[in-house]
């Protein structure tokens, strides 16, 4: 199993003049030091008007940055939205193009659709189209990148033949993931030979079960691309520490700061009736009773906080689900000083990761990218 | 940290409807039809409306429901409200701004059981084949005027009803104090729809504006025929702190 680490870019108030290039700098600082420790994979959400939560808003500048500041590690959007109101499709295949050729074909290619009202009543969208300007989208992008020229006439975008440029590095393209969050997006990903980016939180026996159908259901896929990407991703948050009580509480304290700051927010589900949206998006887990207004999100399981003799228990569980990577929030809100933020990681790598060297690689791209 | 509610609590309080204790019993009520819209607002004004207890959500909105119980313990009454969409802690709630019902008689008991801040008004709702109509009049003036125009059937399983919060006082060991009690009813779909919501009038200050609601950006509208209820109260909450500090369990 691999890991990679994923930002959302939170930024607390009060919104001072330093406040956000402050979490940009450290997140860059963490990015240089997870690729020098091997760490294979940084991701960047794309999000919009999501207060304190999330102010990534341009993970193309961001990533790009990431890019010019490493060496191998690969940089994932995570995800672009692909709905024509946030992103035209021809811009997104032309900005990833160019994001993969600066990195040096180190462009991992995430798309999805957005989980909320507050970005899709933002942009005007209509939550009952986005799966399927997802699907557009994801079926025009990869032919975008291999034809010469590309034509199109279709339900959210029409344009006459032109040569889309500049063509991604690798070839035919950049690996191409899907963000799972409804039930049934894997299904999704894996009719389609891409990816399982998996940006909420499950149990082991519901990711298990996942990934078992997942793998099946890809050996059967129609690829929308040049080549199939058998990959499940899954995202954590880690916070490792020599002392079990610090690395817990520490690391707790990030994960019920992060959940109040997502519970904030209008969920596409709570703000407009649609089966497009089946689940409450970024926090399911925090949704499915009515209790008590005073209760904290408790923390699901299999969360890597704690010392590295636990996080390499609780990750070996989820090699066994089946999972290839597991990404790693590293911080919410700016609440664990940066210092610690490196020390943790620092920490991960040295008595953590080691436990992992030995075990199956993850699964690769077939027929194609690297 | 997320903005809190700005709101006078204590001053607001004051006018609020006296609970005669949180120990209610619930109401059964049967073949429910509700007309609900949703619309955002204006989130600076509308941080006022809210108490520092909660947050208004990101972005904040209203809703707009009338609502008509055929079967009761009271007989048969209607019920509009308007409420603004909160978070208490992590939970999504609709605070009450204020509800009317259709005799003094229900709202003495809405009052007294529930702690809605309801007064008493001319309700009319109406559904048509092409429309569902809202309308809410006081002493002969149309207070809401609302519409689902253009419905279609979905599935209640889609429908996200969320539970309301009321400012209410409530005498304990002999001193009146402040609290905000939790309505968690359940929801029985028979039928849902869903179409464009219409806001064709408001009067804000009648419904607790104070100058400070304003509609903005249209969200939805459904019309729902349900099973439903007014449970006994399960939570109550001190509106002067943070919703995750000053909760507690008042019922199983």
């Amino acid at each position: 199993m691999k890991f990679g680490i994923f930002y959302e870019l939170s930024v607390p108030r009060p919104w001072d003049k330093e406040a956000e290039r402050k979490v940009y700098l450290n997140a860059l600082e963490q990015v240089r030091l997870a690729d020098e420790l091997g760490f294979d994979q940084v991701w960047a959400v794309e999000h919009h008007f999501l207060e304190e939560y999330s102010h990534c808003s341009a993970p193309e500048l961001f990533l790009t940055a990431c890019a010019m500041q490493t060496k191998n590690i690969h940089v994932g959007h995570g995800i672009v939205i692909c709905v024509p109101e946030f992103n035209h499709p021809i811009r997104i295949a032309e900005r990833a193009a160019v994001l993969d050729i600066l990195s040096g074909g180190r462009l991992e290619f995430g798309t999805g659709r957005s989980a909320t009202w507050t970005e899709l009543g933002g942009f005007r969208a209509n939550p009952d189209e986005t799966k399927k300007s997802w699907d557009e989208f994801v079926h025009c992008i990869p032919k975008m990148w291999m034809q010469e020229r590309f034509s199109y006439e279709g339900r959210y975008f029409s344009m006459p033949s032109r040569a889309v440029l500049p063509k991604p590095y690798q070839k035919p393209h950049p690996p191409m993931w899907v963000a799972v969050t409804s039930p049934g997006t894997e299904l999704d990903a894996a009719d389609r030979g891409i990816g399982s980016l998996g940006v909420t939180f499950t149990s082991f026996a519901e990711q298990e079960a996942k990934v078992k159908e997942y793998r099946r259901r890809i050996q059967n896929c129609n690829p929308v691309g040049g080549f199939v990407n058998n990959q499940v991703n899954t995202v954590n948050f880690l916070y490792c520490h020599g002392d079990t009580e610090t690395g817990t509480k520490v690391g707790m304290r990030m994960i019920q700061h992060f959940n109040y700051l997502a519970a904030q927010l209008d969920m596409a589900k709570e703000a407009y009736p649609t089966k497009s949206y089946p689940s409450a998006g970024l926090l399911p887990s925090l949704r499915r009773q009515a209790s008590s207004p005073g209760e904290v999100a408790k923390a699901p399981e299999g969360i890597a906080v704690g010392n590295p003799a636990h996080l390499v228990n609780e990750l070996k569980k989820w090699e066994a689900c089946g999972v290839d990577r597991v990404n790693f929030l590293l911080n919410a809100a700016e609440i664990i000083p940066q210092e610690q933020v490196l020390n943790s990681l620092r920490l991960f790598a040295k008595e953590v990761m080691p436990a992992f060297v030995e075990s199956q690689p993850a699964q690769v791209a077939v027929g194609g990218g690297r | 940290m997320p903005v809190f509610g700005k709101q006078d609590a204590q001053t607001t309080a004051a006018r609020a409807p006296l609970l005669e204790g949180p120990g209610t019993e619930a109401w059964e009520l049967k073949n429910a039809e509700i007309l609900q819209l949703s619309f955002e607002v204006v989130e600076g004004p509308a941080e006022w409306l809210v108490p520092p207890a909660l947050h208004p959500s990101i972005p904040p909105y209203a809703t707009f429901s009338v609502a008509r119980f055929p079967v009761s313990p009271v007989g048969p009454f209607m019920l509009t409200q308007v409420r603004l969409v909160v978070r208490a802690g992590i939970r999504p709630r609709g605070y009450l701004l204020a509800a009317y019902t259709d005799s003094e008689q229900t709202a003495a008991q809405l009052r007294s059981r529930w702690g809605f801040t309801v007064g008493v008004g001319k309700i009319i709702l109406q559904a048509r084949h092409d429309r569902v109509i809202g309308q809410v009049a006081r002493e002969e003036q149309t207070i809401l005027n609302i519409e689902l125009e253009n419905p279609e059937q979905i599935s209640g399983a889609d429908v996200t009803y969320l539970d309301s919060l009321h400012l209410a006082r409530v005498t304990e060991n002999g001193k009146e104090t402040p609290l905000i009690v939790q309505i968690d009813p359940e929801y029985v779909f028979h039928s849902a729809h869903r179409g464009a919501p219409h806001l064709i009038s408001l009067q804000a200050d009648a419904w607790g504006g104070n100058g400070k609601l304003h509609c903005t950006n249209p969200m939805h509208a459904t019309f729902c025929r349900c099973d439903t209820d007014l449970p006994k109260i399960r939570f109550v909450m001190n509106p002067l702190v943070p919703a995750t500090q000053g909760s507690r369990r008042v019922a199983a």
